[in-house]
């Protein structure tokens, strides 16, 4: 069964889990312990709205994408920040209308779009070499500014309130690490898909939440679960020939179910 | 009497259509124990939230120490009413106390200095919470609780400790223990107390106003009828409500 390795392909596709884990670990992290699991779902279903543009504009998807959900999320934290709005009934909004946008974009583009289906559903098989290069350079983006900010990010996550009262800038740190969840969700559309994207963010984390004490921790082991799980979703997908993104999401869950159920045998004692 | 820490001008907050502060100035001077009082929904917290710079009033300034510069209020300490924060999350009690400390690290990035940590054990020494620095804050009591978010407010030097109802989450015993603890921080810093139950007033305070809207002050330590029914706008029995002996003018001055 290792003879696969041999391809290609199929190391790209070990990489780009690998590395997409990274990202999932550490940004997932701040979207559990800030409960903003929903938010994230509503920046990744609006990129769908960017890949529509990206189409009708002849331009990459997933450069269409980057700029969208950036600019949802910016748009989102924005409201939420200045107009109070409700927020949940706010996503419901963005997560519909950027489906909806992608849709009349591809409708209205001239011609077949012939791997829009790999975009909701994510093809890690089909990750090309200049796309890992791309990833690499966004995680050590990423890692760096949650490296230099990790104090601060620590504050507004916990209780913003009294960050604001310490004169720590929160508004503009909420935003960026609003920017950072939205080019990690862009990074992830690759690997599972935006409908699935949210899983991969969310669930290492949340593990990771049941047997961790500290953010730095919790970041540690969710990218190890991370990396794992998607090394364990390709390797079954290959061997059962399924799709990869769906296999590695369904790995992820039944593991959080196992946490669960562990963490509830643990607190009976 | 030296300059005061804490000074109001002439405060008006309208949230929803609706008048919650109307013209409401105070000052607050170094040594003092200062309790607001006043019904729920009478502004109290929306008061303070507004000295923390929280919320911008519609009219009217707060000065910290002379001036309005939002960088003042590293010198606050407040300890909110409601869990601004969320108790599942990940961090330890001495962090969370250290992180009190943000305020007035100004290298970047970020990062605690021996400083920091030696101000952080003594917090945690004054809150008697030093034995509990390593647990997680999801596993403590909500009396420990509170004195961790007390040991926040506290590392960070403040000139005035803000507190909004600070008792109602803790049991009768470790109530007493919390207005010893901070009969003991008046040494240090003044204290400002807001609270709906006036039968929590503690015997220490040094001045004391009414809070529905507009505040209602006579500038000494007792809570007068008149006061009273104009802050809740019905006669208050003050006996009827467990109010102690030493409130009253009359026997203010025999203990």
């Amino acid at each position: 069964m290792f003879e696969v390795l041999e391809f290609e392909f199929f190391r790209n596709a070990l990489v780009a889990g690998a590395l997409a884990s990274v990202a999932c670990g550490v940004i997932g992290t701040y979207v559990v312990v800030r409960r903003m699991v929903s938010v994230s779902g509503g920046i990744s279903h609006a990129a769908f709205g960017g890949i529509g543009l990206g189409y009708f504009l002849g331009i990459d998807p997933l450069i269409g994408a980057t700029g969208f959900t950036v600019a949802t999320a910016l748009g989102m934290g924005t409201l939420q920040l200045r107009a109070r709005q409700q927020m949940d009934t706010l996503i419901g909004a963005v997560w519909a209308a950027g489906m909806a946008l992608g849709i009349l974009f591809v409708y209205l583009t001239p011609g077949f779009a012939p791997d829009l289906f790999s975009y909701l559903f994510g093809n890690i098989l089909l990750v090309p070499r200049d796309d890992i290069l791309l990833m690499a350079i966004l995680i050590v983006i990423i890692v760096a500014v949650v490296a230099y900010l990790y104090r601060e990010f620590q504050a507004i996550t916990f209780d913003p309130d009294y960050a604001t009262v310490m004169n720590l800038p929160v508004e503009r740190l909420s935003l960026l690490l609003l920017v950072l969840i939205a080019l990690t969700v862009v990074m992830l559309i690759q690997v599972v898909g935006i409908i699935l994207v949210i899983a991969l963010l969310t669930l290492p984390a949340a593990i990771s939440r049941l047997f961790t004490t500290r953010i730095w921790s919790m970041m540690l082991l969710a990218v190890a679960l991370g990396i794992v799980f998607s090394v364990t979703g390709i390797w079954l997908s290959y061997l059962l020939n399924v799709p990869s993104g769906a296999t590695i999401i369904l790995v992820s869950t039944l593991a959080y179910a196992g946490a669960l159920g562990v963490e509830r045998l643990r607190q009976g004692d | 009497m030296s300059a005061p820490v804490i000074e109001v001008d002439d405060v008006w907050v309208r949230l929803h259509g609706q008048t919650v502060l109307e013209g409401v100035s105070l000052a607050v001077y170094p040594d003092e124990f200062y309790a607001i009082i006043g019904p729920n929904g009478g502004g109290k917290t929306t008061l303070l939230r507004v000295i923390l710079g929280l919320l911008a009033p519609c009219r009217g300034e707060v000065r910290i120490l002379g001036t309005t510069e939002a960088e003042m209020r590293r010198f606050l300490g407040y300890v909110p009413q409601f869990r601004t924060f969320d108790f599942e999350y990940p961090i330890t009690v001495r962090e969370m106390v250290l992180s009190g400390r943000l305020g007035h690290i100004t290298r970047r990035p970020r990062r605690y200095d021996a400083e920091d940590r030696a101000r952080t054990e003594e917090a945690l020494e004054t809150m008697r919470i030093a034995d509990l620095a390593d647990r997680q804050i999801r596993d403590l009591s909500g009396g420990e609780q509170q004195r961790v978010i007390i040991a926040r407010a506290l590392v960070g030097d403040p000139k005035v400790l803000l507190l909004d109802e600070p008792t109602v989450y803790v049991d009768a015993p470790t109530e007493a223990q919390f207005y010893g603890i901070l009969d003991r921080l008046r040494e240090r810093m003044a204290i400002v107390l807001v609270t709906h139950d006036i039968g929590v007033i503690p015997e220490h305070v040094t001045r004391v106003a009414c809070l529905n809207r507009r505040l209602y002050t006579h500038d000494t330590n007792e809570i007068t009828p008149d006061m009273l029914e104009d802050a809740y706008h019905c006669p208050v029995d003050l006996i009827a409500h467990g109010v102690p002996h030493r409130v009253f003018s009359e026997h203010s001055k025999e203990e």
